[in-house]
């Protein structure tokens, strides 16, 4: 592989760059001064037809709805590193006996972890909707 | 080794002893926790052990370093008691738990032999601390403060991260001795330009995060906004980590430019002492003069590193140990006073509040009246000592280097004596309330082994120094 890259050989990156950016502000400018311009009260509502808007569109939502959320995604990226760890552990299986059982409890100790967590969170009554 | 792993599991533990029905259990508990990881860190006392290949170090001054932060840990679980009335919207276990957390982060960030390493103790100190600055639910300025703290301090990471991966790429290596040696050994075609710019990232990051001008602006209204046992923390924990940090990797990995950093940082440490002291000078609320003075207490630890002399670490030792125990002993008074008469449901942090101190309660006088005097650097306390030793690392160095800055420390120390004494003339000149101020025996407790350690080490500081 050609490891030696001279600053012309990423050209290409810089192209690429130009051409996103032009379409980008290109199409705005065009589609800005093509279309015709008619401005009305009604015409400027963020909705023009159906039912008149009413009140605000930021209700308070109840934080459940968010602690579900944030650990959805803390469980889920967890359980991410399982798979980069999975697919190479027949590897070090190979290479040596003793270093995959190490790596194996490891693992073993960060799902432990993991699990308190989840059991922390469900004695703290996170996932209890009802509360 | 052992106290960042039984840290972490006694942190864990902390957050299920919240389950029980009583949270009388929880302070004994966690001041039991701080006391056996501190057994456990001077277990390996003059050994030295490299862990996960070449991730962690430790070595004595590692065990210094941390024994001092598990230490100002253990006086700041002493002093805190409900955390505010509002029982119901409390969480005491997980305060203690997160405290203990910050603490495995500062603990990294003392015995890093990785960048990588310092990075996640960094981060790890960092978001813990986000958290207890926004703990105070209910209080606006809390939110506000844990808001900005965030969104600043995690602008800073961007760019301390940003400075490591730039000098990864101009040395191919996140190993502190492996930079050392790209930097100090020459390359055959010079060292590269990113590592320069990667480091002034990397110390941009590092000075954010021990609040040194001009990277200074989130202090005062976080440390204000914070519930104050928590701006004691962070004022002394994150200082002595941040400090170790700094001076362990400007020294092991960029000691073949220190004619490069010596200058940055004397520029930084000159700008943060004026800043600190003079700034102080204005404030009219005891706690936003307490984080402007812990900006000029960075200054002066700036000098020490930025002297780099084999006396340095020592000096900022002693400095961080000075320092921590003095700051801890004024905000645990101002704790007290503060809360005696609310204005408007917050504390009373003015200083007036102090008026008449000394007839109300005389322990609590005397040992804010020390701690200042630690603070302002009148000898016969710790805090000269401090700064005593610091300014001779500055001496050693030459004073073609280091003139200007001794100068500009020493006049700003004077400048430190006038704000310091505002609340000392406030409680025992000035005639205020006169209804005593009751203390839990505890309480009393670390504010007289406190007092005692600042006079202690004011008077043989030697006990101290031979260890460091």
């Amino acid at each position: 592989m050609n490891t030696n890259y001279l600053p012309s050989d990423y050209l290409p990156i810089v192209v690429q760059l130009l051409a996103a950016l032009g379409f980008i502000v290109g199409s705005m400018l065009v589609s800005h001064n093509i279309g015709p311009k008619r401005h009305s009260k009604k015409k400027d509502d963020p909705f023009e037809c159906g039912i008149p808007t009413e009140g605000d569109a930021r209700t308070p939502i109840s934080v459940k709805y968010f602690l579900v959320a944030i650990l959805f995604v803390l469980f889920d990226v967890e359980i991410i590193f399982l798979y980069p760890w999975a697919v190479n552990f027949l590897d070090w299986m190979k290479e040596s006996r003793e270093m995959a059982i190490a790596i194996f409890v490891e693992m073993i100790l960060f799902m432990g972890l993991l699990l308190v967590g989840f059991y922390y969170i469900i004695r703290k009554g996170v996932l209890n909707w009802n509360q | 080794m052992l106290s960042i792993i039984s840290l972490s599991l006694f942190g864990i533990l902390n957050l299920f002893l919240g389950f029980l029905k009583s949270r009388r259990v929880l302070l004994p508990a966690t001041l039991l926790f701080i006391a056996l990881a501190f057994a456990a860190n001077l277990l390996d006392w003059n050994h030295q052990y490299v862990y996960f290949r070449d991730m962690l170090r430790t070595n004595n001054l590692f065990i210094n370093f941390s024994s001092i932060i598990l230490l100002t840990t253990f006086l700041t679980v002493a002093i805190s008691r409900s955390f505010g009335t509002d029982e119901e919207h409390t969480h005491p276990a997980e305060y203690y738990a997160i405290m203990l957390f910050s603490v495995v982060g500062a603990l990294m960030m003392v015995g890093f032999e990785n960048l990588i390493m310092l990075f996640i103790g960094l981060e790890i100190l960092s978001v813990s601390l986000y958290v207890l600055t926004g703990s105070d639910k209910r209080s606006l300025r809390s939110n506000e403060a844990a808001l900005k703290y965030f969104l600043m301090g995690s602008f800073a990471t961007g760019i301390f991260l940003f400075g490591i991966a730039l000098v990864y790429g101009a040395t191919g290596s996140f190993n502190l001795s492996a930079i050392g040696s790209y930097v100090s050994g020459g390359p055959t075609t010079g060292i590269s330009p990113l590592l320069y710019v990667g480091l002034l990232f990397i110390l941009a990051g590092m000075l954010f995060k021990v609040s040194a001008a001009p990277f200074h602006f989130w202090t005062p209204d976080v440390y204000d906004g914070a519930p104050t046992l928590f701006t004691a923390f962070m004022s002394t924990v994150v200082k002595t980590a941040g400090f170790a940090a700094l001076y362990r990797l400007l020294t092991v990995s960029f000691t073949g430019v220190y004619g490069l950093w010596w200058q940055v940082l004397t520029g930084v440490t000159v700008l943060t002492l004026l800043v600190g002291n003079i700034t102080a000078v204005y404030q009219s609320s005891v706690k936003r003069m307490l984080a402007y003075s812990s900006v000029s207490h960075a200054g002066y630890l700036l000098i020490a590193v930025a002297a780099k002399t084999p006396q340095s670490p020592s000096a900022i030792l002693f400095y961080s140990l000075a320092y921590s125990i003095a700051t801890i002993t004024g905000f645990a008074v101002l704790i007290l006073v503060a809360e005696q008469k609310p204005i408007e449901g917050r504390p009373d942090e003015r200083y007036e509040a102090f008026n008449g101190l000394a007839k109300r309660n005389p322990l609590l006088a005397f040992s804010l009246a020390v701690s200042m005097v630690s603070l302002a650097g009148i000898p016969l306390t710790a805090g000269f000592w401090g700064k005593f030793f610091v300014f001779s690392t500055a001496v050693d160095r030459g004073m073609t280097n280091m003139g200007m800055v001794l100068v500009v420390a020493v006049l700003m120390s004077v400048v430190g004596v006038y704000y310091y004494f505002r609340v000392i003339i406030a409680s025992y000149l000035k005639t205020g309330d006169s209804e005593p101020i009751g203390i839990r025996p505890l309480y009393r407790f670390i504010l007289v082994l406190t007092t005692a350690l600042t006079i202690g080490l004011g008077l043989f500081p030697d006990v101290v120094r031979q260890l460091f």
